[in-house]
């Protein structure tokens, strides 16, 4: 049990082999040193983890986490975290979603679950305080997300999967609600383990520490949210679509398979033409206050609406100017449960392919009429749908054309062009799991959408990218959603984007690279909580131990080093952080040789502040952010990395 | 004077439901000026039918984010030509 509060104090172990489980011991050190979330699967993976593991042996384990925050009353905490070894990737995925999985889980006495072994027929798993139920998933096996969910108890929350995970597609995702936990393929271990669902139901609530401060507390963080200019405005009204038309303007909107960064009918596209002719209301997560999420009408029933990136990946990126196809299609690929980033960015590479005689699949840019047939395939693994269920760098071994197969450590790229938005490059490039736009830092919000900072130096741009993934981390672990950290910039950087401080503050904004770069190295040193950053304070009120900035730093820095090291230890090699060839080697603008990503640069920087050598972390660094791990250990792992990489 | 196309994007576009106008202007700063007389009438037009209708108050014009012909220009002193297409935003973020 915990002293701690904030935690339910319990986490379950499954065995799906056995058909039984136990708790796992996790302790209130353990809570320290990773706060929840992601963090904690990432700790609980690293200490499980075996060189040569894969995502689909009997012992890899799906680690289903909370944050503290969870079901704390805290404004956007409703996110959970689903943890395992990717079968896109082969290293470790983490893949956050805002349904009620997560609270519902809390409720029923656990900061979280672990899935172990694989059953011998499909099953479905049922929580409760008391008791662990295994059960026949035979007669939903086969059906789509909802036909699923509706089949399963309603006075229940529920992960399942759909098609895509039974069949193992590499990037199939688990739903909660109308929520994923999208990237990196966890559905298909899921599926692989015959593991179709997992209902949970409870009553119970985690203890609060200081309840009443925290109320007081609570309704500032939501006033703060509700009145910034992105959570409180842009996000409620536009949600994420929002971005196509300033992506569009700065020259980072994916086309054309990531060949440019503009796109001539753009505004058929964009969050302008969805909110005005499309959206039908806002929809939101369980304790939301930006409420983003979009409701649309799709052959006349009322689902969820496209975010920017599938706006910009199935648009732009595809050559389609058709709203209404991306509407269908984003439905489409949730009911057969798929990771729509990885989806649209394989379908582009495959129609580069074929445009390039690589691959005769019959898909063509701008040709829209067998999309849906082929999410069909994907998702049954038929005829072309098994190479595409792939992804787009398997494609790329067998095919050809690995400088357009626009991906990192096997994961497509999110919407975001980085050859005009370096920063963002070298997140792509870096982020543990692969090509996540979250998991790199998020640099673009700074190159040219939120601000306006100068998008094409290379200066300051790895120190602050390793603040932002140290940081976006910790808040992920805490259980928060990753837009409240879009408040730490001050409204008025935002607000008045003429002004001559903010335009100074920005100018200056690259060469404050060193400072920072003492902050990442010697995280203790911010012993202060700011108002900005609220999710430290927060911890304090919530779970009853001195957190400050500081302690997201160097949680976040902990969390970042130990699941790089997992990574080498599943057989990352040394030089993996790479981007292809077209956004390092070709500029968007010929006229411009500055617009591309200048990555060994900007690795260079990245490195050495981090404290990593050719992309692992030095014995030095692993030990100042506590990562334990024996010398002996270390040193046969990065061997092997360095071998042949 | 020159004829420019100016154009409202995000927030500033959903809040007024202005689009596209063609302007006539000296420079910068005259867009801010046309623009939140067009927005006045919009709204004044607006709420003889709607009573409750709350002036769009949260946008400042010449707080926008502004591109002219697709680069970024903060400056209002800046002097437009002919055909010139100004693009005015709100900031945006998201994931």
């Amino acid at each position: 049990m915990a002293e701690l509060k904030g935690y339910m104090g319990k986490v379950l172990l499954i065995d799906l082999t056995e058909q039984n489980h136990r708790l796992f011991p996790w302790t209130d050190k353990d809570r320290k040193r990773t706060i929840g979330g992601k963090i904690m699967a990432g700790d609980i993976l690293f200490q499980h983890v075996r060189p040569g593991m894969k995502a689909f042996d009997e012992d890899n384990w799906i680690v289903v986490t909370t944050g503290p925050l969870t079901g704390s009353g805290c404004p956007n905490t409703s996110r959970f975290n689903i943890s395992t070894i990717s079968p896109l990737t082969n290293i470790v995925t983490s893949s956050n979603c805002g349904g009620d999985f997560g609270l519902s889980l809390k409720r029923a006495g656990y900061d979280a679950v672990i899935f172990t072994g694989k059953a011998k027929e499909p099953t479905t798993v049922e929580i409760t305080a008391d008791d662990v139920k295994f059960k026949s998933a035979e007669d939903i096996w086969g059906l789509k997300i909802t036909e699923s969910q509706e089949k399963l108890p309603k006075d229940t929350d529920k992960l399942v999967i759909g098609p895509a995970g039974e069949n193992r597609v590499l990037y199939s995702c688990v739903f909660s609600g109308e929520r994923t936990s999208g990237r990196g393929g966890v559905g298909a271990v899921f599926g692989d383990k015959m593991l179709k669902a997992v209902t949970v139901k409870g009553v119970q609530t985690a203890p609060v520490a200081k309840p009443e401060k925290l109320k007081k507390f609570n309704r500032k963080w939501v006033k703060t949210l509700m009145t910034h200019p992105l959570t409180g405005r842009q996000l409620p009204k536009m949600g994420t679509a929002g971005l196509v038309s300033a992506m569009q303007a700065h020259g980072i909107l994916a086309t054309r398979n990531f060949s440019a960064g503009r796109y001539e009918d753009f505004e058929m596209v964009s969050g302008e033409e969805l909110t005005a002719n499309h959206l039908l209301s806002n929809s939101a997560c369980t304790t939301c206050v930006i409420r983003c999420g979009r409701a649309v009408k799709v052959d006349g029933k009322t689902v969820k609406g496209p975010e920017l990136e599938i706006l910009g990946l199935l648009g732009p990126n595809i050559l389609n100017n058709d709203i209404e196809q991306i509407l269908k299609w984003n439905y489409e690929l949730d009911e057969w449960g798929m990771d729509t980033i990885s989806a649209a960015g394989t379908i582009a590479f495959a129609m580069e392919l074929n445009e390039k005689g690589m691959w005769d699949c019959g898909l063509e840019f701008g040709k829209t009429d067998n999309i849906s047939e082929t999410f069909e395939k994907i998702a049954h693994r038929e005829g072309i749908g098994d190479e595409l269920a792939n992804g787009s760098k398997r494609m790329s071994d067998k095919f050809g054309g690995k400088e357009f197969a626009i991906q990192a450590k096997g994961m497509e790229l999110a919407a975001y062009e980085p050859r005009r938005a370096v920063g963002m490059g070298l997140g792509y490039a870096t982020a543990n799991r692969g090509g996540c736009h979250l998991n790199a830092g998020y640099m673009v919000v700074l190159e040219g959408l939120g601000l306006d900072v100068d998008s094409l130096t290379p200066h300051g741009k790895a120190a602050i990218t390793i603040m932002f993934q140290n940081l976006m981390e910790a808040i992920s672990a805490c259980g928060s959603c990753m837009f409240t950290s879009y408040a730490v910039f001050p409204g008025f950087l935002v607000e008045k984007p003429n002004w001559l401080l903010t335009r100074a503050i920005l100018t200056a904004f690259p060469y404050v690279g060193p400072a920072v770069n003492i902050l990442n190295k010697f995280t203790r040193l911010a012993q202060i909580n700011i108002p900005l950053i609220p999710h430290s304070k927060a911890l304090n009120l919530v779970c009853d131990f001195h957190a400050t900035l500081g302690t997201l730093l160097t949680v976040g820095s902990h969390g970042y080093n130990m699941e790089r090291m997992a990574n080498v230890i599943l057989g990352q090699k040394a030089g993996a952080d790479k981007l292809p060839k077209r956004l390092t080697e070709v500029p968007q603008d010929p006229n411009d040789p500055r617009t591309k990503v200048p990555l060994e640069r900007l690795k260079k920087d990245y490195y050495r502040a981090r404290g990593w050598k050719d992309g692992i972390p030095t014995y030095k660094t692993l030990k100042r952010f506590n990562v334990d791990m024996s010398k002996d250990y270390y040193d046969r792992v990065v061997r092997e990395a360095r071998a042949d990489g | 004077m020159a004829k420019v196309t100016v154009k409202l994007f995000g927030v500033l576009r959903v809040d007024t439901g202005l689009a596209t106008s063609e302007v006539s202007a000296n420079k910068l700063g005259d867009i801010f000026k046309f623009v939140n007389e067009e927005i006045t009438e919009i709204y004044e037009e607006r709420h003889r039918d709607d009573p409750e209708l709350e002036r769009p108050d949260a946008i400042s014009f010449s707080d926008a984010i502004v591109y002219i012909n697709g680069k970024r220009c903060p400056r209002k002193g800046r002097k437009l030509s002919d055909g010139d297409e100004i693009w005015l935003m709100s900031p945006a973020s998201g994931g």
